[in-house]
């Protein structure tokens, strides 16, 4: 249903969005690395990380076309640290409102970009659920599902996973320039 | 006497050759002037010969002319027949055009209006998102009666294991009661089973519901985007046509 140059191109858009728009300044350090998840139901390897065990929640955001949907899953823990680096100097700010806003951003830097090639799509607000419903994305019959293993500033630890269920065949190949663009900073929630 | 004749004679003779002469020289003088008043005949002839041959060649391309006329102004006419049906069928077709356009400018203005009044679809996809938040807010009140009937449980395995201690303390007059507290622990056990599977539907429900409602609020912005491309190309087309 979806084309190895469709998958490679989400994964492209999405490691693009996540290394310019989740770090805290555009120089911040920003390491992405695939990650081998356990899936339910799935004979399990000795390299498979359990995700549901590492964070303890999960932000949601959806992006609707009419051949797909796909949804992008922002993995976080409310420690110390990650608020720290999150919130900064602004401690009027809750944590959850700024990361949430980071996570829309993120999103929307995804969705201009598939916008060059699906005309139309729409985006959801985020929403915060608990990390133990990640396993249930299977339910959703996905035909894509990946995560990454995101550290910013050696220190932070994020996850993201892909969830790309697609209703017709799908075939694109994305050509990302390197270059940070300020696009989808409009994007309000 | 002689001299007088001989002086008449030669007087006479004088006067008749000197009117021979001038009879000569009046001839002369009259065959010339009638030589000349013939030359001038002539030419006055020729001349009016020519006027003649002129005119004659004038009618004639007169006539001439006045027959290309006539066809000329014949084409003419039928040029103009022709050309007043072309107006004519102009002014219909331009008619024709017109009424089209006005057809047309009416449709425009129509899909703008239809696109314009679906786009107050906006509102019922912000109430779709709000029955969202409240099926998520009972979601969440469902995890917290759950977590703690868990709490419960996991104390009720604590008390059933306790008494089951106290009932082999007791030994055969606890027996009865050892009996109870297993029992008690094996219900305990279950129900702590059910609370871990009421958490996991819990959780797969939290899944399918925001999946859905973000799917469904996605998919209206979509929608709205699409009408608003829609409601954009309908004006610019009644721009264009007014």
């Amino acid at each position: 249903m979806i084309s190895a140059h469709a998958r490679d191109s989400f994964e492209r858009i999405l490691t693009k969005a996540a290394r310019t728009r989740l770090p805290r300044t555009p120089d911040a350090s920003c390491d992405i690395v695939r990650l081998n998840v356990r899936q339910p139901g799935s004979a399990a390897m000795d390299t498979d990380v359990d995700l549901v065990a590492r964070h303890a929640n999960v932000v949601v955001l959806t992006i609707s076309s009419i051949d797909f949907r796909m949804l992008l899953v922002l993995h976080f823990d409310e420690d110390d640290v990650t608020t720290r680096y999150f919130v900064g100097d602004d401690q009027d700010k809750p944590f959850r409102e700024v990361f949430l806003e980071i996570s829309n951003l993120c999103c929307g830097a995804i969705n201009q970009e598939l916008l060059g090639h699906f005309p139309d799509l729409g985006m959801s607000t985020p929403y915060v659920l608990s990390a133990h419903c990640v396993p249930h994305l299977m339910q959703l019959k996905p035909n894509h599902l990946a995560s990454w293993d995101i550290t910013l500033d050696g220190s932070v630890r994020l996850a993201a996973t892909l969830c790309v269920c697609a209703h017709a065949p799908l075939d694109f190949n994305a050509e990302l320039s390197e270059t940070q663009d300020s696009s989808g900073e409009l994007e309000l929630f | 006497m002689e001299a007088v004749e001989w002086l008449l004679a030669g007087a006479v003779a004088g006067v008749i050759g000197a009117g021979a002469a001038a009879f000569v020289a009046h001839r002369w003088r009259m065959a010339q002037a009638t030589a000349h008043w013939r030359a001038l005949t002539k030419t006055h002839d020729e001349a009016l010969e020519q006027a003649l041959e002129r005119e004659r060649l004038a009618v004639a391309s007169k006539e001439e002319g006045g027959e290309s006329n006539d066809e000329a102004l014949a084409e003419l006419t039928a040029r103009l027949t022709q050309a007043e049906q072309d107006l004519e069928v102009a002014r219909k077709s331009e008619a024709a055009v017109l009424e089209a356009k006005g057809l047309w400018q009416g449709e425009a203005e129509r899909i703008a209006a239809e696109a314009a009044r679906l786009r107050g679809l906006a509102a019922t996809f912000e109430r779709w998102h709000e029955q969202m938040t409240s099926l998520m807010t009972q979601n969440q009140d469902m995890h917290a009666k759950n977590h703690e009937l868990s709490s419960i449980v996991r104390h009720v395995l604590i008390v059933s294991l306790n008494a089951s201690i106290e009932a082999a303390r007791a030994g055969t007059a606890g027996r009865g009661f050892g009996i109870v507290a297993s029992e008690v622990r094996a219900l305990a056990t279950r129900s702590e089973e059910l609370s871990k599977s009421y958490r996991d539907s819990l959780h797969r429900n939290d899944v399918t519901t925001t999946a859905t409602f973000q799917d469904i609020q996605a998919g209206g912005k979509m929608i709205a985007a699409s009408l608003s491309s829609v409601e954009s190309l309908a004006q610019q087309l009644h721009s264009r046509l007014h």
